[in-house]
């Protein structure tokens, strides 16, 4: 099993090396440093989502959350309009990751508490979230924030982007710990696994997934937050194809659909492969429908070769 | 329980002023009074621009757009299914027909590889969804953004906008009675389907798979036939959808047809039938459909700013969700 999981990792160090000299064969300046620290940049931000749906995949019980997009967008607007009404960055910065984490413990609630399927749910707060986001701010996106907090998107620490070094590694090595060597963790995949047989070992699953879908909307306010002091505006409207690509993200790095299967190192890859994608679409002028079409081809041609190993391994065993 | 009571009483019938009031205070009913307080409402604020028999021309084929999708879409979710593909269907099947019609291919002919491409684009979703059993949202969500790439190819950035006038003249202008042709079609089309669904053992193949799929297996309902028909019915009506929505504007572009799976989900949901599967009508998604279609209208009339309209219909989407949460809780508090 281990064998196999970092054999899929190298596989996808493989695949994110090849679409590099892909694109360097049709644009060879791509290759240089700068063109690297654009990609991290680009990758971090869907990236930490993806992390989020990976928890939330893995916990299993139809586990998916379509509303990522819109917690990523009414969290920057939420800063954005403390920021323009002299609320100091910081602690607008503060309440907006609050929001998201509210948001997505508003999720949880629902899912659990109320047994709403996930997908149910999260369709509905997809709308919701976003229509809040667009009343808030009258449907134009809002600037003028003040400098200090574009440091988070645009500044560099060692030549490394400050959004990878000090939030993405930090949170991705914080998740690492509590997949492989907290409590939470084997509770999680086992809920995923099998639900009675985690419920008759004494395991809360409600809970679990309770957290995970907060945890989701927090690290989906993270990524609001660092795009907003990134471009510099926060965008109503914006994360619409976060679900979509956070989903292909999370499945082609491990997740299994169907729960109970997944890490956050193959996510993590994963993100750099995908990031690298974009990046070098975007790097040779194709339009962004090249970008969702690509993704939404990898989403299905990674579940079907998920589908085929497991038939291949359960046949072997 | 107070389902079935209702069900029981309408049954028994009583007096024709009885059964009316049972009616109106049936979820149908509700809609309808709220249908009605809706029209009159933007007529009143548009100070009488609603009834304009312009707009109401429009309205009637923008009812027809929405409800004849929103037929297929009820299969579909019926079966506890989604699809959220169907704005890349309609962009990708007037992107294709669109040019044949542009460059004089007969129109019939046009409009059978209209129709096809929706059938194909709905058969490669029901059987990605039933066959290779990917679950339905994870393949939507792919195969929406893989359809508006090929949209995007199909057009080569060039918009079409040479539609022959004879499709505005056939779909849009011609009229029976009142009605524009494109709303008949989709009304013979809804109670077509709605005999089907309620009469024929077919139909009822639809509600035991979204009621339970497991049962309808052992009771010898080949589930995954079924739930291929349904996306694929649901390619073949938002194709003619598109027809109607390219005759009522002939122009196709990139973007043609991205937001409608909103449009049409929540009139289907709207209209009662439940995201869980197994519950439902056609009828309601009619009904769903005209007042969609009103809330569209009126954010032009009333001059808001579009961005309402999505609002809107989220919420819509929000609180149908919600009441069959809370029906959920009440049953289960009930058992």
């Amino acid at each position: 099993m281990s064998r196999l999981l970092s054999s899929r990792n190298a596989l996808l160090v493989l695949i994110s090396a090849v679409i590099w000299i892909a694109f360097a064969a049709v644009q060879p300046s791509i290759l240089s440093a700068t063109s690297l620290r654009s990609m991290v940049v680009l990758a971090v931000e869907v990236g930490v989502i993806a992390l989020g749906q990976t928890f939330v995949i893995i916990s299993g019980g139809g586990g998916i959350d379509l509303s990522v997009g819109s917690i990523f967008a009414l969290s920057s607007v939420t800063a954005g309009l403390l920021m323009t009404h002299g609320v100091a960055w910081p602690l607008a910065a503060l309440t907006a990751l609050l929001a998201g984490l509210g948001m997505g413990a508003l999720n949880g609630v629902v899912i659990v508490a109320l047994r709403i399927p996930p997908l149910m749910t999260t369709l509905a707060t997809l709308f919701g979230y976003s229509g809040v986001a667009l009343i808030l701010s009258g449907g134009v996106d809002i600037s003028g924030f003040p400098k200090g907090f574009f440091a988070i998107g645009q500044s560099r620490l060692l030549e490394i982007p400050v959004q990878f070094l000090l939030i993405y590694l930090p949170i991705l090595l914080i998740l690492l710990f509590v997949e492989r060597a907290s409590y939470f963790g084997r509770a999680l995949y086992l809920s995923g696994t099998n639900e009675t047989a985690a419920r008759l070992s004494g395991i809360e699953v409600g809970k679990i997934r309770f957290l995970v879908y907060a945890l989701s909307g927090l690290l989906s306010g993270v990524a609001g937050i660092v795009n907003a002091s990134r471009l510099t505006v926060a965008r109503p409207d914006a994360g619409g194809s976060a679900n979509l690509v956070s989903i292909t993200i999370a499945v082609l790095g491990g997740a299994n659909i169907f729960g109970g299967e997944g890490s956050v190192v193959g996510t993590a890859l994963a993100s750099l492969a995908i990031g690298s994608v974009t990046y070098g679409l975007s790097y040779v002028n194709a339009n962004p429908v090249f970008e969702g079409g690509i993704v939404g081809g990898i989403l299905i041609f990674s579940v079907l070769a998920q589908g085929l190993l497991g038939r291949l391994q359960r046949a072997r065993a | 329980m107070k389902s079935e009571r209702l069900r029981s009483a309408r049954r028994s019938g009583g007096s024709p002023g009885r059964r009316l009031g049972q009616f109106l205070l049936s979820r149908e009913g509700l809609l309808l009074i709220f249908l009605l307080l809706l029209g009159a409402a933007i007529d009143i604020a548009s100070s009488g621009s609603l009834l304009r028999f312009a707009n109401l021309n429009n309205l009637f084929v923008n009812v027809a757009v929405v409800a004849v999708a929103s037929i297929g879409m009820t299969l579909v979710i019926l079966t506890a299914g989604i699809d959220v593909s169907i704005g890349g269907i309609v962009g990708l099947s007037s992107a294709i027909a669109g040019q044949l019609l542009t460059n004089g291919t007969n129109v019939l002919l046009s409009l059978g590889v209209f129709l096809a491409v929706g059938l194909a684009l709905g058969l490669v979703n029901g059987i990605l969804v039933s066959y290779v059993r990917i679950p339905a949202i994870i393949t939507t969500l792919a195969t929406k953004s893989i359809f508006r790439m090929l949209v995007f190819l199909t057009l080569g950035g060039v918009w079409i906008s040479s539609i022959p006038f004879r499709l505005t003249n056939f779909f849009v202008l011609t009229r029976i009675w009142i009605l524009p042709v494109s709303l008949v079609l989709t009304l013979a089309l809804l109670i077509a389907a709605s005999v089907l669904m309620t009469h024929t053992r077919t139909g009822r193949w639809f509600y035991a798979v979204g009621d339970n799929e497991e049962a309808a297996r052992l009771s010898g309902i080949n589930v995954r036939l079924v739930k291929t028909s349904g996306y694929a019915l649901l390619g073949l009506l938002t194709a003619v959808a598109a027809i109607f929505s390219l005759a009522e504007s002939p122009l196709v572009q990139n973007n043609t047809g991205s937001g409608f799976e909103l449009t049409v989900i929540a009139a289907v949901i709207l209209g009662g039938t439940e995201l869980s599967g197994g519950r439902g009508t056609v009828l309601g998604s009619l009904i769903g459909a005209v007042i969609v279609a009103l809330v569209q209208d009126g954010v032009i009339l009333l001059h808001i700013q579009p961005f309402w309209n999505g609002v809107l219909l989220g919420a819509v989407i929000l609180a149908s969700v919600a009441s069959s949460g809370l029906r959920l809780l009440r049953q289960r508090g009930a058992r």
